[in-house]
């Protein structure tokens, strides 16, 4: 089975999405996926069209920044457009690690025929520790954020419908604001771990797996 | 500027206030924010200061209304 991602990598926060995403790519690896990966310069409209077409991936996971229609890729050029080139999302479990896109861009991918699209409705809001940015996997206040979007696609890897994924990613969020809740200065944290979750959506078939 | 609206927004630098100095916040395309801007987002009244207020009141409803406990 194939399994798409994109991983830009060209500011601070697709830096963090880029590198918290090669856990999901081992995962996916550990259980048979072949991985398409289009990290930086091959995060790009053209690239990343031709290879959906031309290896059918059954999950498409997008990371980057976004907007109500659409995911960015590489330097922020347009990747997935709702009503343009949505349709290529037809028939795939598709989740998005970026801003706003499944307030109109998810809407549209799934009446294009995409069996789900999961996401955020409004902006994904994550903290990070600064001096950590050439280890972002260590920041144990990023790990707050990316552990339970990262357990939505393993799950989904390890056979889960998209509910029992969706369930399980907000119930790591929760676990996680409980824990920010009980350290030191930790509200700052669990405010914006509660903004996540509330803005977590999926639409299309919720019993739909790999 | 509403008495309340004023009150909400000296709540939320408050409360901003506590962050660490170490930590930033991505918010979106908007960009990366340390405790400083964050703080003067809100004092402008910019579309992310908006956000930042949106963000601390929902938080702080969800613990109110017992969602969060």
């Amino acid at each position: 089975m194939n399994f798409l991602i994109t991983r830009p990598e060209h500011d601070d926060t697709t830096h963090y999405l880029s590198n918290w995403a090669k856990k999901v790519i081992g995962c996916a690896e550990i259980h048979g996926f072949n991985v398409i990966d289009l990290n930086r310069e091959m995060a790009v409209q053209k690239e990343f069209e031709s290879r959906i077409t031309k290896n059918n991936p059954c999950l498409v996971m997008l990371n980057g920044h976004g907007d109500d229609n659409l995911v960015t890729g590489h330097q922020n050029k347009p990747l997935l457009i709702g009503g343009t080139n949505d349709k290529l999302m037809k028939s795939r479990i598709v989740y998005a690690l970026s801003c706003r896109s499944a307030k109109e861009l998810g809407v549209k991918a799934v009446s294009s025929g995409a069996k789900s699209y999961t996401g955020y409705d409004d902006d994904f809001i994550f903290s990070y520790t600064p001096s950590m940015i050439s280890r972002p996997l260590n920041d144990d206040k990023a790990m707050l954020f990316f552990e339970p979007s990262n357990l939505f696609i393993d799950s989904l890897i390890k056979g889960n419908t998209v509910q029992e994924a969706k369930s399980k990613s907000e119930q790591l969020f929760r676990k996680n604001i409980t824990k920010a809740l009980g350290s030191q200065n930790g509200a700052n944290l669990a405010k914006n771990l509660w903004w996540d979750l509330r803005h977590f959506v999926s639409y299309g078939d919720l019993t739909s797996s790999i | 500027m509403s008495g309340t609206e004023k009150e909400i927004k000296e709540l939320v630098i408050a409360r901003l206030e506590t962050m660490p100095s170490d930590e930033k916040v991505s918010i979106g395309s908007a960009g990366e924010f340390n405790k400083e801007e964050l703080i003067s987002e809100v004092k402008k009244g910019s579309s992310i200061g908006k956000k930042i207020i949106e963000v601390e009141m929902e938080f702080l409803r969800a613990m109110k209304e017992g969602i969060i406990a």
